[in-house]
């Protein structure tokens, strides 16, 4: 029952507003809660069929009557699972007591909203055909435009808009590709794509297939925020409330963006070395301007928006370099900035719940008052920055190393480089934000309450569990889903 | 799951170690560490009762498993870590009582055992690594448990340990290079060239490891700043154990070389020079502790080498030094530990007459401080003779009278450190004092027994645990005999007995000059001319490498400080920060809110992506 | 028909993306996305025409302009004037690069064709038998409704 991925959160998300009118608080908090660790303990389901390098094609029957609906589950596809519902579960259980804050308010419709954002996402994942990633993107993107704008403040909205905006044009660009691909091929569906273009060595549909990789670099790059599309995201997330950029830059920008893009270059079209080339640059280019703006910044999450900007940078060019080693990098990264980045985004919210800012001019010595959050808040931009032994520290070491391994020594110089200026920034806001003088009007500040610190505790133990563990983890979910770009295009 | 019998040396400290935080009172803990130390002695009794046996997990890839392997050798290695482990922890039971820090204590205690267990186990060298690594951070952990000054001696002992451990690295390195594997049971080359460098560099990890100069400059500090449970478990009987063994496999298995061949000189020459000089060392020593860190620096000498003259009787000999140094060093710290506990100091000027109120202690001592010197029919005479026959056969006198200058001496100094602490007059510095209670007497009179045994009855430790050594090795075997060093009557038996006698003398005509006072018994050797000036610089420490080393890093720092740092800084100051501030300024100008801007880069960024496109695509086509 | 329907869909597009006024930008987007609509009528996407409608041209700009609307209170937010001409240069170039490069390289290849030769028309293959996007939409409806839901909140509120 493959299906389940996208039908339960969309049933569970159409019923909790009516739900909600019997219980305002506790029935959706619980019951949003449990399809996301439900989710999780059932990516578990598929694991070991994953690591054993099948791949599932389910044909959804409804009463024995087949459906034209087909979805691919593979090793790819089911790490892409884990990890939302992972996230998603963090998230949920920090939005307990996140979304009781004044602004905020009306559970039922905001849990609604993060459910359809995850039935979006695994339908992206799962989806076999072009016009379906289409269509679950728009789901995933329209409920993440009314969360960006979830507390109804003019810069609030306006960041929204922008992401709206911005957000379809990408989209038109998409569905021009699409349309592109499909009068070429005469398919959407993608193993239909991958057989036509596998026997048509023309040089002409090389252009045309270059065209339509041009219009998907740009739209699913704008996505996942690679510059020069990035630019959507730092005001998006600036005043949101803290759970959209943690779902959105955790998880979304991945598997909406950078997923889509992958599964297509290596899974469908075949990857070129023009394709990588571009990959490669626009990656090394987003590394270096994320990191350098994510300097200068004084919102909190605006910085965190510019340091994703960045990371995600590590991840395209782990992706753009091609060699197993690569993949496995990049894969890694892309697990554990999910882990990390999600988990900075709620420490931000736990701040910002008991301050009521996120400007780090205002904050100062908080560590005293609000340890948890202070010290989850430490490991997570460690693992950021790379520091050993946290898991960030391996996958950022992975990707130099087959950075290294493939001859790209400037870039590897690069990457390292700017990992230093994360771990710069990463110890200006620990200063600013946690450590120092105690700002006198935050005497009386009391740490993040149980569900908060909770999530942020659990996000925290993964992160230094897996600088211990990864070996294990990578055996068990990253390399079967490495295997799968390794083996190239699908049949 | 089930769980091989090999993980669990390793795996059962470790539960012991992290089950012992859990405990509230101090007796429940003294009697978990007891139990726990006899589980896993148990434990290795009975691995010791396998002797074969291996197992293989995945685990980093590349060659790099988790690989361990049981043989004759290490299984004995194993069960003699357990023994001086459970004695040990015996003991602390009262020794450490009075610690407010036991719980950390036996927790360093336990992932000791278990990184020792480990590195002996490990049949992989990043495994090896990876527990050796282990060692010398738990070995940092117990110095800090010392006194105030202990800090120093601890980061002392991390640096020149650490220094060794990074050569080791560096040799598996190498040899990882040149032979491609990194099983070391798989491994086998002829030590020249490339080779002999690698074999080299992990010699140095081993010997530092055993504490042979010039890295033994921590263990003489550390014997006044750390508990002495600690001296007792690790530089005396542990590291020892660790590193000679290391040198042992490296030595015959991983490499191999002849007689008289390069590695061999070197090996002998740092084995001669590390006994003469640490055991001159040891003989001006005014304070019991610090004379038996010396002497456990010097005794690594003549493990060192009889392992170097690559002859059989010399390895064999050089292996079992080991054990009988382990055993009877292990003993002299823990009599030290008793008289401090009992007297509340060690220095021999306070002590004297001990033997009456302390005669356990007492007897104990002198059965550990006889084998020491050398003296028979304890065990340590019967491993000297056998490093003075091997050294004898390789020609080359010079290291057989180095090694008969050490017998002197350590003779010579432990009759000072007797005479002054047990026999001679009684002090009266010091208040009267009380034999010690039974789980601080047991752990000495059981190594004592076991130097008499040894000496005695010399055919059973050699057969049970050194002989699998030289497994594998049958030509080595074969001419192999143990009948000429037992008998007295050789010119080499005759000779050592004559530095004994030496020796004696030595110290009766100090005693003399000294007025009766047998602390000062070492003072004629002391005042010697030359001598006096060479003894004055390694009093300042003018050959400690360590604080030399410390100096020149100073001044090393300074100057570069001023030459490379502060231009760096310069154009760091005025070049970087500059450029990257008009970077981030223009980025940030950009980045104007404007989302008419945004989409146009947007559009400019897919122009120009359809532009690159075309043109790879059309240089490509 | 199609040529004038497209380029008044550029036209609004770009008068969307211009304009500072959010509310009317909102305005020209739903106008926009109403043309592109029609497209998809006249090429006989009806899914994609209804969904077009129903989400893009509807819920999300009602969405848009009651909330810009309920909290227009003219604090704008200060910015610097002076790339204001950015836009329109880049999107005469990218117009200008556009048709060029597509008059370069868009020639279809055969290959493709031969499935609409079959006398089915190019919509029905792409819009045929495609149940999964039920599933889709109906999703993205929920993310509309609750959307629209979750803006309209604050009036009931106060």
């Amino acid at each position: 029952m493959v299906i389940l991925f996208i039908i339960l959160p969309l049933i569970i998300a159409g019923l909790l507003p009516l739900l909600g009118k019997v219980s305002k608080k506790v029935l959706p908090d619980f019951l949003a809660n449990a399809v996301f660790a439900l989710l999780l303990g059932y990516s578990f389901n598929f694991a070991w069929n994953a690591s054993a390098g099948k791949t599932i094609l389910s044909q959804v029957n409804l009463a024995g009557i087949p459906l034209g609906i087909t979805l691919r589950l593979d090793a790819l596809s089911l790490l892409m699972l884990f990890t939302i519902a992972l996230v998603s579960l963090g998230v949920g259980i920090f939005s307990v007591n996140y979304i009781n804050q004044e602004k905020y308010s009306s559970k039922p419709i905001y849990y609604s909203l993060l459910l359809l954002t995850v039935a979006g996402m695994n339908g992206i994942v799962l989806s076999n055909d072009l016009f379906g990633i289409y269509v679950f993107l728009e789901i995933a993107a329209i409920a993440s435009y009314a969360l960006a704008a979830y507390g109804l403040g003019k810069e609030e909205l306006e960041g929204s808009f922008k992401y709206l905006m911005l957000s379809v044009v990408a989209t038109s660009f998409i569905l021009l590709g699409i349309s592109m691909i499909f009068a070429l091929t005469g398919t959407v569906e993608l193993n239909g794509i991958a057989s036509v273009l596998a026997y048509s060595k023309a040089i002409k549909i090389k252009y045309l297939i270059g065209i339509c990789s041009a219009l998907f670099i740009m739209g699913f790059g704008l996505k996942s925020a690679i510059v020069p599309f990035h630019s959507w995201m730092p005001d998006a997330y600036s005043k949101a409330p803290a759970t959209l950029p943690a779902m959105s830059s955790g998880i979304m920008v991945k598997a909406a963006g950078l997923y889509v893009l992958i599964r297509l270059f290596y899974n469908v079209f075949g990857i070129t070395p023009a394709v990588q080339t571009v990959l490669m640059y626009l990656g090394v280019i987003s590394i270096v301007v994320g990191a350098l703006l994510a300097l200068g910044q004084n919102n909190l999450q605006r910085l965190l928006a510019y340091s994703s900007i960045s990371q995600i940078g590590y991840m395209v060019v782990g992706f753009a370099i091609g060699t197993p080693l690569g993949f496995i990098g990049a894969l890694f990264h892309m697990f554990n900035h999910g882990i990390f980045k999600s988990l900075l985004f709620l420490n931000s919210g736990s701040i910002e719940n008991a301050t009521g800012t996120r400007e780090l001019d205002e904050l100062g010595g908080l560590a005293k008052k609000m340890p948890v959050t202070a010290g989850t808040n430490i490991v997570a931009s460690l693992a950021t920055a790379g520091v050993p032994p946290l898991n960030g520290f391996w996958s950022k070491l992975i990707i130099i190393i087959a950075l290294v391994q493939a001859k790209f020594y400037i870039f590897a110089l690069i990457g390292i480089l700017a990992s230093v200026v994360t771990l710069w920034y990463f110890l200006i806001i620990q200063r600013r934000a946690f450590f120092g003088k105690l700002n006198e009007t935050w005497k009386d500040v009391k740490e993040a309450p149980f569900w908060m610190s909770l999530s942020s505790i659990m996000l925290a133990l993964i992160c230094i569990i897996l600088g211990i563990a990864f070996p294990w983890f990578i055996r068990l979910w990253i390399e079967p889903a490495a295997n799968v770009l390794v083996a190239g295009i699908i049949r | 799951m089930n769980i091989d019998i090999l993980l669990f040396p390793i795996l059962l400290p470790l539960i012991f170690a992290v089950m012992g935080l859990f405990l509230k009172s101090k007796k429940l803990i003294n009697y978990w560490a007891v139990l726990g130390s006899a589980a896993v002695l148990y434990c290795a009794y009975v691995l010791f009762g396998i002797k074969q046996a291996s197992l293989v997990l995945p685990w980093l890839g590349h060659g790099i498993d988790f690989d361990l392997k049981l043989y004759g050798f290490n299984a004995a290695i194993l069960l003699w870590v357990n023994i001086f482990t459970f004695l040990v922890v015996l003991y602390s039971t009262i020794k450490m009582e009075t610690s407010t820090r036991i719980k950390e204590y036996y927790l360093y205690v336990f992932l000791t055992v278990m990184f020792a267990n480990g590195s002996v186990l490990a049949d992989n060298f990043v495994l090896f690594l990876f527990f050796w690594g282990g060692l010398l951070i738990t070995l940092y952990m117990l110095i800090m448990l010392g006194n105030l000054n202990s800090y120093k001696t601890a980061l002392k002992s991390l640096i020149l340990l650490g220094l060794c451990d990074f050569c080791l690295l560096l040799g598996v390195v190498l040899l990882w290079k040149i032979s491609g594997s990194l099983k070391i049971s798989a491994i086998s080359l002829e030590a020249q060239g490339l080779a002999m460098i690698s074999f080299l560099l992990i010699m140095i990890g081993a010997i530092g490891k055993a504490g042979a100069m010039p890295f033994h400059n921590w263990i003489p500090d550390a014997a006044i700043d750390a508990p002495v449970t600690v001296m007792a478990f690790l530089p005396a009987s542990l590291e020892k154990l660790l590193g000679i063994y290391l040198l042992t496999r490296i030595s015959l298995d991983v490499f191999h070389f002849q007689m008289n061949s390069p590695v061999s000189i070197v090996l002998m020459t740092v084995g001669a020079i590390t006994i003469v000089f640490a055991v001159m060392m040891a003989l001006i020593q005014k304070d019991f502790k610090r004379l038996l860190s010396y002497h456990a620096v010097s005794q690594v000498g003549y493990m060192i080498l009889g392992i170097g003259t690559g002859t059989p009787l010399g390895i064999v000999g050089g292996i079992f030094h080991m054990l009988n140094h382990a055993i009877y060093k292990t003993g002299l710290f823990l009599s030290s530990g008793s008289v401090e506990l009992a007297a509340g100091t060690t220095e021999m000027k306070k002590l004297g007459g001990l033997m009456k109120s302390m005669p356990v202690t007492g007897l104990c001592f002198s059965v550990c401080a006889l084998s020491i010197s050398g003296v028979w029919p304890f065990n340590g005479f019967v491993s000297k003779e056998m490093i003075f026959h091997g050294s004898y056969e390789t020609g080359y006198l010079i290291f057989t009278i180095a090694a008969w200058v050490g017998a002197i001496f350590t003779f010579a100094s432990f009759l000072k450190a007797g005479h002054s602490i047990f026999f001679g007059a009684k002090s009266t510095e010091i208040p009267e004092v009380k034999e010690n209670s039974w789980p601080v007497l047991v752990p000495m009179i059981i190594l004592s027994a076991f130097c008499i045994l040894f000496g005695v009855y010399s055919i059973l430790p050699l057969k049970l645990f050194i002989l699998p050594a030289l497994s594998g090795h049958p030509e080595v075997l074969a001419e192999l005999t143990f009948t000429h060093n037992l008998s007295l009557l050789n010119p080499i038996a005759l000779i050592s007995m004559g530095c004994l006698v030496i020796a004696f003398g030595l110290h009766y005509l100090g005693v003399k000059k000294g007025q009766g006072k047998a602390y000062l018994a070492s003072e004629p050797v002391h005042n010697l001319p030359i001598i006096k000036t060479i003894y004055n610089l390694a009093e300042n420490r003018v050959f400690d490498f360590y604080e030399q080393g410390v100096k020149l890093i100073k001044l090393l720092s300074k100057v570069i400080y001023y030459t490379v740092d502060r231009p760096i800084d310069f154009v760091y100051e005025r070049v970087v920060t500059v450029t990257g501030r008009i970077v981030i300024f223009i980025l940030r100008v950009l980045h104007n809110g404007r989302f008419a801007n945004y989409l146009s880069w947007s559009l400019a960024g897919l122009m120009a992506l359809g532009y690159v496109m075309g043109t790879l695509i059309k240089k490509a086509g | 028909m199609n040529i004038y329907i497209l380029v008044a869909l550029i036209l609004f597009s770009v008068m969307a993306v211009f304009l500072r006024d959010l509310l009317k930008s909102a305005i020209c987007l739903a106008v926009a996305s109403i043309f592109l609509a029609v497209m998809f009528f006249r090429m006989g996407a009806t899914y994609a025409g209804v969904f077009e409608v129903s989400v893009v041209a509807g819920l999300i700009t009602v969405l848009f302009i009651t909330v810009i609307a309920l909290t227009n209170d003219d604090a704008k937010v200060p910015e610097n004037k002076w790339p204001i001409i950015i836009f329109p240069v880049a999107l005469a170039i990218f117009i200008i690069f556009d048709i060029w490069f597509m008059n370069k390289f868009i020639i279809l290849p055969s290959k493709a064709l031969p499935l609409l030769a079959q006398g089915e028309k190019f919509g029905d293959v792409l819009w045929g038998q495609r149940t999964f996007d039920l599933l889709g939409q109906i999703g993205v409806i929920f993310a509309g409704v609750f959307g629209v839901f979750a803006f309209f909140r604050r009036k009931t509120d106060e």
